[in-house]
């Protein structure tokens, strides 16, 4: 078996790069496909959290590398998809316990056992990124419409730009997405950012208070039916799959009964 | 009507265009490794080579930095009145 290796980056933190790898693996595992998740983060280990498996961890990649472990034993199973592990990061040490080659090595072992291997890159451009991207062959660049955001990935693109023999494809996750803040002309659309960046489109992922929960319950959204944001994630995994989903229709929620009075009073107004 | 106009006032100043415009600058001048300032630098060096040419209108001059497909493009457009030679 040879997989697909896809490092999920930003540049920026707090952008939601975490939260999107968990979700995707959800999502894409839920579509059949065996999945690992690779937590990259070394030393600020959070991807546990989110999939809920903070108490299962019993070695990490850092082990695997300097050979404490097998890479099976590292690797925690789904609590409810038995197609997918997540290898977890070292909370103990930092960015320079692996080095690129190792990390491609890895990532060539995990590519050789799963369909799909994703792996979570730590915010920054300096090693941690480096050894990220280092085994991958495609990547997805997460940023939010804010202007810190969307320039911290353009430089990640910039970047990814000058390894194309190596990274064959990258595409764009619009993450926190306002349709009412984008419609009231205080915010980028979805256009002006991929005008600005030219660059593909992977998915857009609206803002949503669902994540905030999901996060704390330990169960990535993208599991569960009728949230928005999980039908997002849902959508991207598809899309990573090559499926032709189109991008679903997000100013449609706002059509709420005091925005439908404003709108028939004062048809330029958006509440 | 008018109590909807003034319970929702209609906004007036377009942040998202005002995001956009920065954005692209500041990107323009990221991925060129390009200082603030050059620019314009440039602008009147070409436009004093320009100008021992021909007499020029620098009033409907144009000088700007466009991108397309992430390569920037130098467009400069000079009206030119008359040939100085």
């Amino acid at each position: 078996m040879s997989g697909r290796v896809i490092v999920i980056t930003s540049g920026k933190g707090g952008v939601g790069k975490t939260t999107a790898s968990a979700n995707i693996g959800v999502a894409l595992a839920s579509t059949g496909v065996s999945v690992a998740l690779v937590d990259m983060d070394i030393g600020l280990r959070n991807l546990d959290i989110l999939m809920g498996l903070e108490n299962r961890v019993v070695y990490n990649l850092v082990d695997v590398v300097e050979e404490r472990c097998k890479l099976r034993q590292a690797l925690v199973k789904d609590k409810k998809l038995p197609n997918l592990s997540l290898l977890p990061a070292a909370q103990t040490r930092d960015k320079s316990a692996v080095n690129a080659e190792q990390m491609k090595a890895l990532c060539g072992e995990l590519k050789s056992m799963y369909d799909f291997v994703l792996v979570d890159s730590p915010a920054g451009i300096e090693q941690g990124f480096q050894n990220a991207v280092a085994g991958a062959d495609e990547a997805i660049v997460i940023t939010t419409p804010e202007m810190s955001a969307v320039r911290d990935a353009d430089r990640i693109i910039g970047l990814l730009e000058a390894r194309k023999d190596e990274i064959k494809e990258y595409r764009l996750v619009l993450n926190r997405y306002r349709p009412t803040m984008v419609a009231n002309n205080d915010m980028m659309s979805v256009d002006d950012v991929l005008e600005i960046l030219s660059v593909k489109l992977l998915g857009v992922v609206p803002e949503d208070e669902d994540i905030i929960i999901s996060t704390n319950k330990g169960e990535p959204i993208s599991g569960t039916d009728n949230i928005r944001a999980g039908l997002a994630y849902r959508n991207i995994a598809r899309r990573i799959r090559g499926e032709d989903v189109a991008i679903m229709d997000l100013e449609s929620k706002n059509s709420t009964w005091i925005n439908k009075i404003v709108s028939f009073f004062n048809p330029t107004v958006r509440v | 009507m008018q109590i909807f106009n003034w319970l929702f006032p209609a906004k007036t100043d377009d942040v998202r265009s005002t995001a956009k415009d920065r954005m692209r600058s500041m990107l323009t001048h990221d991925r060129l490794e390009l200082p603030a300032g050059r620019l314009e630098t440039l602008e009147e060096e070409l436009m004093a080579v320009v100008g021992r040419y021909f007499e020029l209108d620098k009033d409907t001059t144009h000088f700007d930095l466009q991108q397309y497909e992430r390569r920037a493009s130098l467009i400069a457009n000079f009206r030119l009145l008359r040939s100085k030679c």
